[in-house]
C-alpha cells in the first residue's frame, strides 16, 4: 500500500538518525548491557494485515495495555485491584495475579502512584465507554513477584537480577519506579504508532489526550529516578538495561533510550533526532509485554495472550 | 462535519472537567491567585459550551481551509517561542541564524538571556529542552520547505512591560510596575518554562484532528508527546521543589488560573497542587485525558489577550502564516 511504503521510508530515515543519537549515547556511557543482545533482523517489523483493522480493533488493543497498566498501579498504590464492573468483555477474561501494596517511603512518590493509577483506571472506563458492547475483557495478568514472573523475567533479561532471583516491583520506592519505568515509555510508543490507524477523527483525539497523558506519566517516573539517580547511580544504570532489554525484544531499530545524560544535558524524554518520540507497532509492543522476540500470542504479563483481534506479537 | 463532532464530544468533557476542577478548587485554593480566581468565576458561564474554532477570519491572506501547511506552521512560530526561550536560557544566545528565515514578516527575539542556575540539575533539563525544541523547529521547516514561515519578532524579555511581566502580573505573581525575570533564578526560569508547556500539549492535542496527511498525524504526535514529557518534567521539577517552597506550587496554580482567564469559559489547565493524596503533575479531564485547544485559544495565552486580536504578548507583531487571530473568549 502507498500509505505503507510512505511511512516505512519515513521510519527507516528516522532510524538512521536515531541510530546515530544512540551511538553517541552507548560510546558515551552504556557499560552494562543486557544479556540476549541486539536481534539482526534488518526488515522493520511494521504490522500484519493493518489494512482490515478497524477502530475498534486499536482501540480494544489499547484497553488490554491500560488494563496492565491500571492492575499494577492501583495494586501497587492501593492494595486492591480494579473493580469487576470495570473488568468484563468479550474473549477470554482473566484476573491479574500478584499485585500488592507498596510502603513507599517517600511520601511523593506515594502521591504521584495515586495520581497515576487514577489516571489509568479512567482510561480503562474511557476506553471501556467509547468501545461499547465490543470492549474486550481484561485478560489473565501477571504483575506478581516469584522468580518466574513477568517482572522478574524482564529484570533478569535487563541484567538487573541473576539466575533464580525475584524482582519485586512492590518492595521499595526504587523497585517500584523500576518497575513503572518498564511500562511507561512503551505505552507512548504504543499510542504514537497507533495514531495513523485510526480513522475516527474523536477517538483520534482522544487518542492524542491518551498518548499525551502516558507521557506526562513516563516523564514523571524518568525525573523522579533522574533525581534519585543522583545520590544512587545505579537507578540510572538501571534505565539503561532496561532500556536495551526492550531494544533487543523489539527488532534492529533502536526505540528506546534510558535517562543517562547526554553530555551536559539529561535525557528525561527519549527521541530521535528530530526531537520527536518513538513508534511502535502493535507487534512490536507485544514483543515487549509478551517478553518474546518472536511471532507468539501469549506470555511475559499476559499469560493466556491479550484479548481481541490483535494478539501476535512481530517476528524480529 | 467532522469537526462539529468534535466540538460535540468537547462540550461533554467540558462538563466533566468542570467537577474535577470544581473539586480541585473546594480542596485548596488559598492565596496567591485569589483575584484571578474571582475573575475566572464570574466569566465561566458553566453550560454554555464554548470552544471557539480556528475558522476563517477577515485577513489580508484568505485561507480557506486550514490546510496541513497552515497548521505545521502555526506550530512553527510556537515552536519558535519555545526554542529562542531555552536556547537563550540554557546557552544564551539564539538558535542557528539559518533556523530562522522563511515567509511572511521575519522579526529577532528580544529579552532572553542565560540563567545561572543553582541546581546543575536544572541546567542539564535547560539544556535537553533547548535541544528537543530546536530539533522541532529543524524537523517543521524541514517538512514545510519553502512554505516554512519565518520567526516573527518575539518578546522574551524581563522588562516591567514585557510579556513574561504581563503574564506574571495577571497570574498575581508580581504587582503593578514590577518585573518577572524568568532569567533570575531556578525557580523563575521553571515558572516560565510552566507558562509555556502544558499549552503546547493543549495546542498539538487540538490540531491532531485538522492534520489530513498521516505521516505529519504521526509526526505531530511525536512532537505532541516530546512536549508532554517536557511539561511532566517542569511541573515534577515544581513539585518535588514545592515541597519545601510551597509558593511555588501557588503560582503553578495562578497561572494556570491565569490561563484559563484568558482561553474562554471552559477550564482547560491545572497547576499541580495535590488533589487529595494524589499528586496532580498529570493535567487531565475525567476521563485521564489531556485537554486540547483551538489555534485561537492558544493564540490568547500566546497574545496574552482573551479577545480576537492579531498580535500581542509574546508575538508583538503577531504570528506568521494563515492561521493568526486569537479566539474571541472574552
Amino acid at each position: 500500500m502507498n500509505h505503507d511504503t510512505e511511512v516505512l521510508e519515513v521510519f527507516e530515515a528516522r532510524a538512521q538518525r536515531r541510530a546515530e543519537r544512540r551511538d553517541f549515547l552507548k560510546a558515551f556511557a552504556m557499560t552494562a548491557v543486557a544479556g540476549g543482545g541486539l536481534a539482526m533482523a534488518t526488515r522493520i517489523p511494521r504490522a500484519d494485515a493493518q489494512a482490515t483493522l478497524t477502530d475498534g480493533d486499536v482501540l480494544n488493543f489499547a484497553l488490554n495495555l491500560e488494563y496492565l497498566e491500571a492492575q499494577f498501579y492501583s495494586y501497587a498504590a492501593t492494595g486492591v485491584g480494579l473493580t469487576p464492573d470495570l473488568l468484563t468483555g468479550t474473549g477470554r477474561p482473566g484476573v491479574a495475579l500478584g499485585g500488592r501494596q507498596v510502603a513507599f517511603s517517600d511520601p511523593a512518590v506515594a502521591a504521584y502512584a495515586n495520581e497515576i493509577a487514577a489516571d489509568e483506571k479512567a482510561h480503562v472506563a474511557f476506553l471501556r465507554n467509547a468501545i461499547g458492547a465490543t470492549a474486550v475483557a481484561q485478560p489473565q495478568i501477571d504483575v506478581s513477584v516469584s522468580p518466574t514472573s513477568a517482572f522478574s523475567n524482564a529484570a533478569r533479561a535487563a541484567g538487573l537480577i541473576g539466575a533464580g532471583a525475584s524482582f519485586d516491583p512492590y518492595a521499595s520506592d526504587e523497585n517500584f519506579l523500576l518497575g513503572a519505568f518498564i511500562f511507561e515509555d512503551v505505552g507512548v510508543t504504543a499510542y504514537k504508532g497507533a495514531s495513523p490507524l485510526i480513522t475516527n477523527k474523536v477517538f483520534l483525539e482522544a487518542a492524542a489526550g491518551i498518548l499525551a497523558v502516558e507521557a506526562y506519566h513516563a516523564a514523571l517516573v524518568r525525573t523522579t529516578l533522574d533525581v534519585k539517580g543522583v545520590a544512587m547511580p545505579a537507578l540510572i544504570d538501571a534505565t539503561e538495561a532496561i532500556s536495551n532489554a526492550r531494544d533487543s525484544l523489539d527488532g534492529s531499530t533502536d526505540l528506546d533510550q534510558g535517562i543517562r545524560a547526554i553530555g551536559n544535558a539529561s535525557n528525561i524524554a527519549p527521541l530521535d533526532a528530530n526531537g520527536l518520540a518513538f513508534s511502535r507497532s502493535a507487534g512490536q509492543v507485544l514483543n515487549i509485554v509478551y517478553l518474546n522476540k518472536a511471532a507468539v500470542t501469549a506470555g511475559g504479563f499476559f499469560p493466556n495472550g491479550v484479548n481481541g483481534t490483535i494478539v501476535t506479537s512481530a517476528a524480529n | 462535519m467532522n469537526h462539529d463532532i468534535v466540538l460535540e464530544v468537547l462540550g461533554a468533557c467540558d462538563k466533566r472537567r468542570e467537577e474535577r476542577r470544581a473539586f480541585m478548587k473546594n480542596a485548596g485554593l488559598a492565596v496567591a491567585g485569589a483575584t484571578v480566581l474571582a475573575a475566572c468565576s464570574n466569566n465561566d458561564g458553566f453550560g454554555s459550551v464554548v470552544t471557539p474554532t480556528p475558522s476563517p477570519t477577515p485577513s489580508p491572506t484568505p485561507a480557506p481551509t486550514s490546510s496541513d501547511q497552515d497548521v505545521l506552521n502555526f506550530a512553527l512560530n510556537l515552536e519558535y517561542l519555545e526554542a529562542q526561550f531555552y536556547s537563550f536560557a540554557a546557552n544564551g544566545t539564539s538558535i542557528p541564524i539559518s533556523l530562522l528565515s522563511g515567509t511572511g514578516t521575519p522579526g529577532a527575539p528580544s529579552g532572553g538571556r542565560q540563567v545561572t542556575f543553582t541546581d546543575p540539575a536544572v541546567g542539564r533539563y535547560a539544556r535537553e529542552i533547548a535541544g528537543d525544541e530546536q530539533a522541532h523547529v529543524a524537523f517543521l521547516r524541514s517538512v514545510l520547505g519553502s512554505f516554512a514561515v519565518a520567526q516573527p519578532a518575539l518578546d522574551l524579555s524581563a522588562d516591567v512591560n514585557g510579556a513574561f511581566s504581563t503574564a506574571a502580573r495577571a497570574a498575581g505573581l508580581i504587582g503593578a510596575g514590577q518585573a518577572f525575570d524568568p532569567y533570575a533564578n531556578d525557580q523563575n526560569f521553571l515558572l516560565a518554562a510552566f507558562i509555556f508547556e502544558d499549552v503546547g500539549v493543549t495546542a498539538y492535542k487540538g490540531a491532531s484532528p485538522l492534520i489530513t496527511n498521516k505521516t505529519y498525524l504521526e509526526a505531530a504526535a511525536g512532537i505532541l508527546a516530546a512536549e508532554a514529557y517536557h511539561a511532566g518534567l517542569i511541573r515534577t521539577t515544581l513539585y518535588r521543589k514545592g515541597l519545601a517552597m510551597p509558593s511555588l506550587i501557588d503560582a503553578t496554580e495562578a497561572i494556570s488560573n491565569a490561563r484559563d482567564s484568558l482561553d474562554g469559559s471552559s477550564d482547560l489547565d491545572q497547576g499541580v497542587r495535590n488533589i487529595g493524596n494524589a499528586s496532580n503533575i498529570v493535567p487531565t479531564d475525567s476521563n485521564g485525558i489531556a485537554y486540547s485547544r483551538s489555534a485561537g485559544q492558544v493564540q490568547n495565552i500566546a497574545y496574552l489577550n482573551k479577545a480576537a486580536v492579531d498580535r500581542g504578548g509574546f508575538f508583538p507583531t503577531g504570528v506568521n502564516g494563515a492561521i493568526k487571530l486569537s479566539a474571541a473568549s472574552a
